[in-house]
C-alpha cells in the first residue's frame, strides 16, 4: 500500500482566546468516506477550511498523495483537486442551475468561456440530473429555487467537479428531507466509487452508517476519537461528543421565579421554525440550545419583530406581542444581544457613547435635540459598572477587542431598561474575563426582576447559567428539561436526533 | 435609576424648591427612602445640601464642605463591602443554616437577613450575632470562646471545638487578603485555625473578598482558593483573577449593579 491519499500530520491553528485546533493526525484514503461529527464550534468546519487553504496552519504538515503540500488559497487547493462544498448554498444567483453545476469547469483551460455551448450545458445537465434522479430544471434561474433545491445544485456541482481527488461536503443534508437526502447519497456513494475520498460533516447520527466507513468525533479543536462504522454505535458517538462537563464554574444566582411573562404558542416561521411553544418566567434564564440551522437565530429574530412569523402568536404578560418591526419590540421590552456582533451589532466607526445609547435616545430627548450631557455621563458610568477597557467614551468602537465590543452592546440593551433580554451567543469569541462580567450582569437582571433567553452552543454554558433548557431540533422542541434534570449527553442527543 | 441620574434629579428639585422631603422624593423617584438618604449624604458631602430631620435645604453659598469629609477611598470600600453582602444575600434562601466568621461584612449581611424568614446563624461576631437575635423571623447562634475586643468576635480553642457540634448548609468566609498565587489569607492565627475548623462543617463554602485584597496577603495562611466552590468580590477585580478563577472551575460572582431597571 502506497501513501494515504489525503494525511494531516498533527495540523493546528490558533483561532482565538478560547478556540484552537491541536494535533489533528488524520489519514483519508482513496474511496473512503469520513464522517466528521462533533458539537457545534468544535472545529469540524475550520479543520476543514484549514485543508483547503482557506486558513493557513499555525503547525504541522499536509500531504496529498504522499506529497507535502500547503494552499494559499481556496483556488489552489481545488486546482490540485480538492472540492469543498460549503455548508450555504453559494451560487451565482443570476445564473442558471446547469451554469452553476459546470461552473468550476469553466475556470479551467479547455473550457474558454469563448466555447461554452449553452444548448450542450443544459444538456449534459439535465442528463445528469436525469441519471441522479434531480427533477429541476437546468434553464432555471438559481434565484428563482428554494432552499433545498439549491442544496442539491450545490451537491451536483461538486458531484462534477473536475479533476476532484478528495471532497468535502459540510452539512450537505441540513434542511433536506428524506428523498433529496436519498439522492445525495447515491452521490457520494458514487464519488467513492470513483476511489475518491470524501470527507463527510454530519450532525445527523443516523446518517453515518448510511454514508461512511468512518467515524472522526472532533471535540474542543481536538479529535477525540476515529473509529470504522461498525464500531460507532449512538452511545460511543456521543460520550465522545461530549466530552468532560465543566459547568460548575458558571457563577449563577438562584433567584425565585415569578409568573409567566414571555409566552410563544406554535410559533412557526417559513420551513426553518415549524412548530415552537414555551413560557418565560419572571426571573428565568431559558436556555435554548440545537444544531446551526435548527432554528435557534429565527426565533430570537421572530421574538424581535426581525421576521415576521408566519403563524402562531407570542404574547407578553397576556397582550398580543407579534412584532413587525423591533422598535415596537423596544417599545414593549424586549431587546436581542444578536449572534454575531460584527455583522449585526457593533458600528465601528462610531464612538462608544452612540454605540451605547442608540437604543435607548428616548431617555435622552432634552428641549433641543439630545442631552448629550448626560448621554456622556450615562455612558461613563456603565464603562465604569461593566469594566470596560480602555474606557473613554469618545473612543472609536473598532480598537476594542471582542469581550469589551460585547460589553459595550450588553450595555446598549442594559440602559434600555427592557424587561425581556434575549442574549444570542453573548458569549462566543469573548474573553474570560468578560464572560465572568456578562454572566454577574446576567444575575444582575434577573435578581432585579427581568428574564433572560440565553441561546448558546455551548451546552456547559446553558447547564451551568440556566433554570431550563430547551432543545431546538428542525424547528421544534425536541426537549424542555429544568436545569437539574438535564445531562450534557442527554441534550447532544436530542440535538442530534 | 442610578445615582448620577438620581442626583442630578435631587439637584434640580432643590434648586427650584429650596428644600426637600425624603419621603415625597422617594416617591417621586420611585426608589426607598433609605436610598434617597444615601444620595442625600452625598449631596451633604459635597456641600451642595444641609440635611434636616426628614429632609434636606438647598446649602447657603457660604458654607463649605465641611471637613467630616468620608474621603473617596473610604466611600468605595463602603460601597464595596455593601455590595458583596447584597451578593452574599441572594445567596441564602428561607430556612437555611448558614455559617458567617468575623468581619466587616458579617454585620452588613446579618442586617439584610432581615429580609429572609426562618434562617438559622452560627457565627463568632457578636455583633452580627445581636442583629439576627433582634430579627423575629430568624435566629442566632454565637460560638463560646474568648471574645476579642477589637473584632468584636470570640475566638479560642472553645470557639473550634464548638463550631464542630454544627453542620451548616453554607458558610460565608471572608478572607482578608487573596496572593497572587491564589492562597486565602486571614490576620490572625485563632482566626485561621477557626475557619479551617469551620470549613469543615459546612456544605457550600463561599469565600468573601473585596477586589482591593487580591494580590495582598495577611499574616496567616488559610489554604488555596480551592478550599471554597464559590467566590465573591467586586466587579473591579482585576481581570487575571478573573480568568484564572473560571479556568479553576470556580464560581467567581461579583458584585455588579447593571441594570438600573427594576427594583
Amino acid at each position: 500500500m502506497g501513501a494515504p491519499l489525503l494525511e494531516l500530520r498533527s495540523l493546528g491553528k490558533v483561532f482565538s482566546v478560547d478556540f484552537a485546533l491541536e494535533d489533528i493526525s488524520l489519514c483519508l484514503e482513496s474511496g473512503e468516506v469520513n464522517v466528521l461529527v462533533g458539537q457545534n464550534g468544535s472545529g469540524k468546519s475550520a479543520l476543514m477550511k484549514l485543508i483547503c487553504g482557506q486558513y493557513v496552519s499555525d503547525s504541522g504538515s499536509l500531504l496529498l498523495g504522499g506529497e507535502e503540500v500547503g494552499f494559499p488559497s481556496i483556488h489552489d487547493s481545488r486546482k490540485a483537486g480538492i472540492a469543498y462544498q460549503q455548508q450555504d448554498p453559494q451560487l451565482y444567483d443570476n445564473l442558471s442551475v446547469a451554469e452553476n453545476v459546470f461552473f468550476h469547469h469553466f475556470t479551467r483551460r479547455r473550457f474558454l468561456p469563448s466555447t461554452i455551448n449553452p444548448w450542450r450545458l443544459k444538456k449534459e445537465c439535465a442528463e445528469l440530473f436525469e441519471r441522479l434522479g434531480i427533477a429541476i430544471d437546468p434553464a432555471a434561474l438559481i434565484a428563482k429555487l428554494g432552499y433545498t433545491q439549491r442544496l442539491l445544485v450545490m451537491a451536483a456541482q461538486t458531484f462534477v467537479a473536475p479533476g476532484a481527488r478528495v471532497v468535502i461536503f459540510d452539512e450537505p443534508t441540513a434542511g433536506m428531507t428524506d428523498p433529496e437526502r436519498e439522492i445525495l447519497f447515491n452521490m457520494v456513494g458514487e464519488i467513492r466509487g470513483r476511489g475518491i475520498g470524501v470527507f463527510y460533516i454530519s450532525h445527523k447520527l443516523d446518517e453515518i452508517p448510511m454514508v461512511g466507513d468512518r467515524v472522526t468525533v472532533i471535540h474542543k479543536g481536538r479529535i477525540a476519537g476515529s473509529l470504522g462504522v461498525a464500531e460507532a454505535d449512538r452511545d460511543t458517538l456521543i460520550r465522545l461528543m461530549t466530552g468532560r462537563t465543566c459547568s460548575e464554574r458558571y457563577p449563577r444566582l438562584k433567584v425565585e421565579r415569578g409568573p409567566s411573562i414571555l409566552s410563544v404558542d406554535h410559533l412557526q416561521s417559513g420551513s426553518v421554525l415549524k412548530d415552537v411553544s414555551f413560557n418565560l418566567r419572571r426571573g428565568e434564564i431559558l436556555g435554548i440550545t440545537g444544531l446551526m440551522g435548527s432554528g435557534r437565530t429565527r426565533l430570537a429574530n421572530c421574538l424581535f419583530g426581525q421576521i415576521r412569523p408566519g403563524g402562531g402568536s407570542i404574547r407578553i404578560e397576556g397582550a398580543h406581542a407579534t412584532f413587525s418591526h423591533p422598535s415596537e419590540a423596544l417599545a414593549r421590552g424586549v431587546a436581542l444581544i444578536p449572534e454575531d456582533r460584527e455583522q449585526n451589532a457593533v458600528f465601528n466607526f462610531q464612538d462608544i457613547v452612540q454605540n451605547m445609547s442608540l437604543a435607548s435616545l428616548l431617555r435622552f430627548k432634552g428641549d433641543a435635540g439630545l442631552d448629550t450631557f448626560y448621554m456622556h455621563e450615562l455612558t461613563d458610568e456603565y464603562i465604569r459598572i461593566l469594566g470596560i477597557i480602555p474606557g473613554h467614551p469618545n473612543d472609536l468602537m473598532r480598537s476594542y477587542s471582542g469581550g469589551n465590543q460585547q460589553k459595550v452592546v450588553v450595555a446598549r440593551w442594559l440602559m434600555s431598561l427592557c424587561r425581556i433580554f434575549i442574549m444570542d451567543e453573548p458569549t462566543r469569541g469573548v474573553d474570560a474575563a468578560a464572560r465572568i462580567d456578562i454572566y454577574n450582569a446576567m444575575n444582575d437582571l434577573i435578581t432585579k426582576g427581568a428574564s433572560i433567553i440565553l441561546i448558546s452552543s455551548d451546552v456547559d454554558e446553558i447547564l451551568g447559567m440556566c433554570d431550563r433548557v430547551l432543545v431546538l431540533a428542525g424547528g421544534r422542541i425536541a426537549c424542555d428539561l429544568p436545569r437539574g434534570e438535564a445531562t450534557k449527553a442527554q441534550i447532544i442527543d436530542f440535538a442530534s436526533a | 435609576m442610578f445615582a448620577v441620574e438620581r442626583i442630578n434629579i435631587i439637584r434640580s428639585y432643590l434648586r427650584e424648591h429650596g428644600k426637600l422631603d425624603v419621603h415625597s422624593i422617594s416617591k417621586l423617584l420611585n426608589v426607598s427612602e433609605v436610598t434617597v438618604r444615601r444620595d442625600l449624604e452625598k449631596l451633604e458631602a459635597e456641600g451642595s445640601l444641609t440635611r434636616l430631620h426628614g429632609g434636606a435645604i438647598l446649602a447657603e453659598p457660604e458654607t463649605l464642605p465641611e471637613s467630616r469629609e468620608a474621603t473617596e477611598e473610604e466611600r468605595r470600600e463602603e460601597e464595596d463591602l455593601e455590595e458583596i453582602a447584597r451578593v452574599a444575600f441572594l445567596m441564602v434562601r428561607d430556612n437555611d443554616v448558614i455559617m458567617l466568621t468575623n468581619g466587616s461584612i458579617a454585620l452588613r449581611l446579618a442586617r439584610k437577613l432581615a429580609g429572609r424568614s426562618g434562617v438559622t446563624v452560627l457565627t463568632n461576631d457578636i455583633m452580627a450575632a445581636l442583629e439576627v437575635s433582634s430579627q423575629n423571623a430568624n435566629k442566632a447562634v454565637l460560638l463560646g470562646g474568648s471574645p476579642d475586643a477589637e473584632s468584636k468576635a470570640v475566638f479560642g480553642s472553645l470557639s473550634e471545638a464548638n463550631v464542630q457540634k454544627f453542620f451548616v448548609n453554607r458558610i460565608f468566609v471572608q478572607v482578608d487578603g487573596i496572593s497572587e498565587q491564589l492562597q486565602l489569607t486571614v490576620s490572625s492565627q485563632e482566626k485561621a485555625a477557626l475557619i479551617r475548623e469551620a470549613l469543615a462543617c459546612s456544605e457550600e463554602k463561599i469565600i468573601l473578598c473585596e477586589a482591593a485584597r487580591f494580590s495582598r496577603n495577611a499574616f496567616y495562611r488559610l489554604g488555596p482558593l480551592s478550599l471554597a466552590s464559590k467566590v465573591i468580590t467586586n466587579t473591579s477585580v482585576q481581570e487575571s483573577y478573573k480568568t484564572r478563577i473560571f479556568a479553576m472551575d470556580l464560581q467567581l460572582f461579583t458584585s455588579i449593579n447593571a441594570f438600573e431597571g427594576g427594583a
